[in-house]
C-alpha cells in the first residue's frame, strides 16, 4: 500500500467522526496552546533579559570592586534592610564603614589572573554632571551617565547606533526620557549635538561638553536611567570633575569592569581567583539573575500545566482510537483478508494519532500566535502597561519552537496511539469477519 | 482437465485445548482443479467455513497440508501470504462487508489499493471490473444506497478486480431473495466459465450447490461426500470421475518438486 494511499485514508477516517475527533483534537490544543504560549513568553522575556544583558556586556561581564568595599556595601545593604538575615557586626578589621579604593597592586594583579582580558579592564568612573540641555529647550535635565561598560557591549536602542568608544570626538547614546525634553523626536535628534555641562563645586565655573548623540536607548530594566558616553567623554568629565581633588584622591580607582572568558572558566572560578587577590565581582547574573529566575519559575509551573493538558489529551486520543478500532473491526478484518498486512493496520492508526496531534498543535500555536500578537500590541498601546518598553516583546514565536511543540505532540500522539493501533493490527481477519 | 491449484492433506483444525477442546475439521483431503466450481456443502458447524478459511490461506491448520500450486504454503511467512491472498484469491461474503459510506468505485478499488496499484490503473482496471458486473453507471454511488443485489455485485466486482485465479464465496447468495440469488449464482458462474476463475462456493443451499461441477459434502468436519456421482448422476458427475482418474497422471508431470503419485484421491475420505 503507497504512503499517501494510508495518509489519505486515515485523514478520511478522522473525517468520519467528525465530533469525536474535532473533540480529541480540541484537548491536544488545549495542551499545545498552553507550551506554544509559555515557550513564546519565554522566548520574549529572555530575549528583552538578553537584550539589557548585552547592553551591560554580555556574558563575560563583572564589576569589581575591593573585598572591603563589598563587605561594605553588604553592610550598607543590610542596614536597609534588604540583605539576608539581621544586622551584621561591625569589624574595624574589615574597613566596612567605607569604600575602599582598589590598590594600584592589585589592578596588576588582575591583569594577570588567566581567564581575565587584561585590555578589558575599564575604571568606572561616576561621572558628575550638573545638567543636559539642547539647542531646541532653554530649560535644563539633571542626567545620570557613565562610560559605556568594556567588551563586547550593545545597547538595546530604538533609534541611531552604537557608540564608538575609541573615537576622538564626545559621544553618547542617550536615554529616551530625555530626547522629547531635548526638543527632539528619536529620529531626529542623532546626531545632533547636546550640552553636558559641569559645574565646578568649588569655584562654581561652568564646563560645557558638545557631545554627539548616537543613539538613543531603549526603555529597560538594566540601564537604570543611565545615558553612556565613548571612553573620550567619560575621560574628559571626569578630570573636569576632580580637577581641583587633592592629589591622592585624584587617582582612585574604586570599581573596574573587566570582561572574563565565560567559555574557559565559569563565574564561580573567576570570582575565587579575584577572592585571592582581595577583590570581589559581580556577573551579569548576580544583578539581574534574580528576575530571570521569577519568570523562569512562573513559566516553568505554566508549561507542567501544559504538559499535563497533553497527559489527559492522549488518554483521549487511546480511547478516542480504541473506540474506532472496535467500530472498524470488520473494516480491519476485510483488509487483512484482502492482503494488507499487520504493519500497514499498525501504520494507518498510528498516523490517525498522529493526524490529531498534528492538528491539535497546530491550531494551538496558531491561536496562541493570534492571541499573542493582539495581546502584545495591546500591552504595547497607550495605557498598556508595556507602553514604556517599546523593545520587549511579549511574545516571540521562533520556528525552532513552533517545530518542537509540534513534533513533541505528534510524537505523543504517536506513543498514544500504539496501544489501540497495535490492538488493530493483532486483530484475526476471520474473528474480525465474524464480528457483529 | 486440468492442474491442480489447491489440495488438502489430512486437514485437522482443533480449537481450545483440553477440555474444551474441539475438533472442527478431523482430516481432510481432496485436489481442486483450475477452472472447477466447487461447492463445499454442509449444515452449519459442519466445519465448511472453518475449511474455507483454511484453504483461503486466512488460517493455519493444526496438523496436515495445504499446497498452493503444488507449493506447501505451511512455512510461508506472512508477508507471502498477504501478497497471495491479495493476488490471486477473490472474496464474495454474505453480509457483503464493504465501507457503506464510500462510494461503489473506492470498494471495489480496495484490492488493487492494497498492492499499491497506482491511482489511474486501479481506476481503470474497477471500472472493468464493474463493467463485468454491470454496474459501472453506479460507480459514483454511495454503496449504501445500492440495493442487496446490487451490492454483492459490487462484492464480486471487488473479488475480481484483481484477476483472480481462485474465487471464495461464503454463502453469497445467503442475504438475497432466490430470484437475486439466481442472478448472482449466475454471475459467478459465468465468471467461472469465461474466466476461468475456480470457484469455491460455501453453502447450505442445496439449489446453489447443484449448479456447481462439483458438489463436497462435509459434516462433523470429514468428507461424507464428494462430487458425488451417486447425487448427480448426470454427465457433470462422470466428468468428474474422468478428471480424477485422469489426476495421477498429470500431477506427476506438473510436480516435479512435490511429487503427489503415490496419494490418490479417496473419494469421500474419512478415517
Amino acid at each position: 500500500m503507497r504512503i499517501l494511499d494510508i495518509i489519505r485514508d486515515a485523514n478520511a477516517n478522522l473525517l468520519r467522526n467528525k465530533l469525536r475527533s474535532f473533540l480529541t483534537i480540541l484537548a491536544i490544543f488545549i495542551g499545545s496552546f498552553a507550551i506554544i504560549s509559555t515557550s513564546a513568553i519565554q522566548a520574549g522575556v529572555n530575549g528583552f533579559i538578553d537584550s539589557q544583558v548585552d547592553s551591560y556586556g554580555g556574558d563575560g561581564y563583572l564589576a569589581i570592586v575591593s573585598k572591603d568595599s563589598f563587605d561594605a556595601l553588604e553592610g550598607a545593604q543590610s542596614m536597609i534592610g534588604s540583605g539576608d538575615g539581621g544586622p551584621i557586626e561591625y569589624n574595624p578589621d574589615k574597613k566596612q564603614d567605607g569604600m575602599s579604593p582598589i590598590t594600584e597592586e592589585q589592578l596588576e594583579k588582575l591583569k594577570k589572573v588567566d581567564g581575565i582580558d587584561a585590555d578589558s579592564i575599564v575604571e568606572q568612573k561616576t561621572l558628575s554632571i550638573s545638567y543636559v540641555t539642547s539647542k531646541e529647550t532653554d530649560k535644563k535635565y539633571l542626567i545620570g551617565a557613565e562610560a559605556l561598560p568594556p567588551g563586547n557591549v550593545k545597547v538595546d536602542t530604538v533609534s541611531g547606533g552604537q557608540l564608538d568608544l575609541r573615537a576622538d570626538d564626545y559621544q553618547i547614546v542617550i536615554e529616551n526620557k530625555y530626547v522629547e525634553a531635548l526638543g527632539y523626536t528619536n529620529d531626529s535628534i542623532i546626531n545632533k549635538k547636546i550640552q553636558l555641562v559641569v559645574v565646578d563645586q568649588f569655584k562654581r565655573t561652568e564646563k560645557i561638553f558638545d557631545a554627539k548623540v548616537v543613539g538613543v536607548i531603549a526603555p529597560g530594566v538594566v540601564s537604570m536611567g543611565y545615558s553612556y558616553t565613548n571612553n573620550k567623554l567619560a575621560d574628559d568629565i571626569y578630570d573636569e570633575n576632580t580637577k581641583y581633588y587633592p592629589e591622592e584622591y585624584k587617582n582612585r580607582t574604586l570599581a573596574v569592569a573587566a570582561n572574563y572568558d565565560s567559555n574557559k572558566y565559569s563565574a564561580d572560578e573567576i570570582k575565587e581567583k579575584l577572592e585571592d587577590i582581595g577583590l570581589s565581582a559581580m556577573t551579569i547574573e548576580d544583578i539581574i539573575g534574580t528576575i530571570k529566575t521569577f519568570f523562569d519559575v512562573i513559566l516553568t509551573v505554566f508549561k507542567i500545566f501544559g504538559f499535563i493538558a497533553l497527559l489527559a489529551a492522549a488518554i483521549g486520543i487511546i480511547n478516542t482510537l480504541f473506540m474506532s478500532v472496535q467500530e472498524r473491526t470488520r473494516e480491519i478484518g476485510l483488509d487483512k483478508a484482502l492482503g494488507m498486512s499487520s504493519v500497514h493496520v499498525f501504520l494507518s492508526f498510528s498516523l490517525e494519532a498522529i493526524m490529531l496531534g498534528f492538528w491539535g498543535s497546530v491550531f494551538g500555536i496558531v491561536l496562541s500566535m493570534i492571541l499573542g500578537n493582539i495581546a502584545n500590541a495591546a500591552f504595547h498601546a497607550p495605557g498598556g502597561f508595556l507602553e514604556s518598553f517599546p523593545t520587549f516583546n511579549l511574545v516571540i514565536y521562533t520556528i525552532q519552537d513552533i517545530i518542537a511543540v509540534t513534533a513533541l505532540i505528534m510524537a505523543i500522539a504517536f506513543l498514544a496511539g500504539t496501544l489501540p493501533a497495535r490492538r488493530a493490527s493483532h486483530k484475526n481477519p476471520i474473528d474480525a469477519l465474524r464480528y457483529e | 482437465m486440468s492442474k491442480v491449484i489447491l489440495s488438502t492433506r489430512s486437514l485437522r483444525k482443533t480449537y481450545g485445548k483440553r477440555d474444551s477442546k474441539f475438533d472442527a475439521l478431523r482430516g481432510i483431503t481432496f485436489d481442486i482443479h483450475e477452472g472447477e466450481s466447487v461447492a463445499i456443502v454442509g449444515k452449519s458447524g459442519s466445519g465448511k467455513s472453518t475449511l474455507m478459511h483454511l484453504l483461503a490461506l486466512l488460517d493455519k491448520p493444526s496438523r496436515g497440508e495445504i499446497t498452493l500450486h503444488g507449493r506447501p504454503t505451511a512455512k510461508l511467512k506472512s508477508r507471502h501470504l498477504n501478497t497471495i491472498r491479495n493476488k490471486e484469491f477473490g472474496f464474495v461474503f454474505q453480509s457483503f462487508f464493504m465501507n457503506p459510506n464510500d462510494t461503489v468505485l473506492n470498494n471495489v478499488v480496495l484490492p488493487l489499493k492494497i498492492a499499491g496499484v497506482g491511482f489511474r490503473e486501479r481506476r481503470r482496471r474497477a471500472i472493468a471490473a464493474l463493467k463485468t458486473v454491470e454496474l459501472d453507471d453506479k460507480r459514483n454511488n454511495k454503496a449504501n444506497d445500492l440495493s442487496g443485489g446490487q451490492k454483492q455485485r459490487v462484492c464480486i466486482a471487488r473479488a475480481i478486480v484483481n484477476d483472480p485465479k481462485v474465487l471464495f464465496a461464503d454463502e453469497p447468495t445467503g442475504n438475497l431473495d432466490s430470484a437475486t440469488g439466481d442472478k448472482i449464482a449466475n454471475l459467478l458462474f459465468r465468471l467461472n466459465r469465461e474466466k476461468g476463475i475456480t470457484l469455491i462456493i460455501v453453502t447450505h443451499d442445496q439449489e446453489l450447490a447443484n449448479k456447481c461441477s462439483r458438489q463436497i459434502r462435509i459434516k462433523d468436519g470429514r468428507i461424507v461426500s464428494d462430487s458425488s456421482g451417486e447425487f448427480e448422476p448426470d454427465d457433470d458427475g462422470d466428468e468428474e470421475i474422468d478428471e480424477i482418474v485422469g489426476d495421477n497422471n498429470i500431477d506427476g508431470m506438473l510436480d516435479k518438486n512435490h511429487p503427489t503419485k503415490h496419494i490418490k484421491i479417496e473419494e469421500g475420505e474419512n478415517e
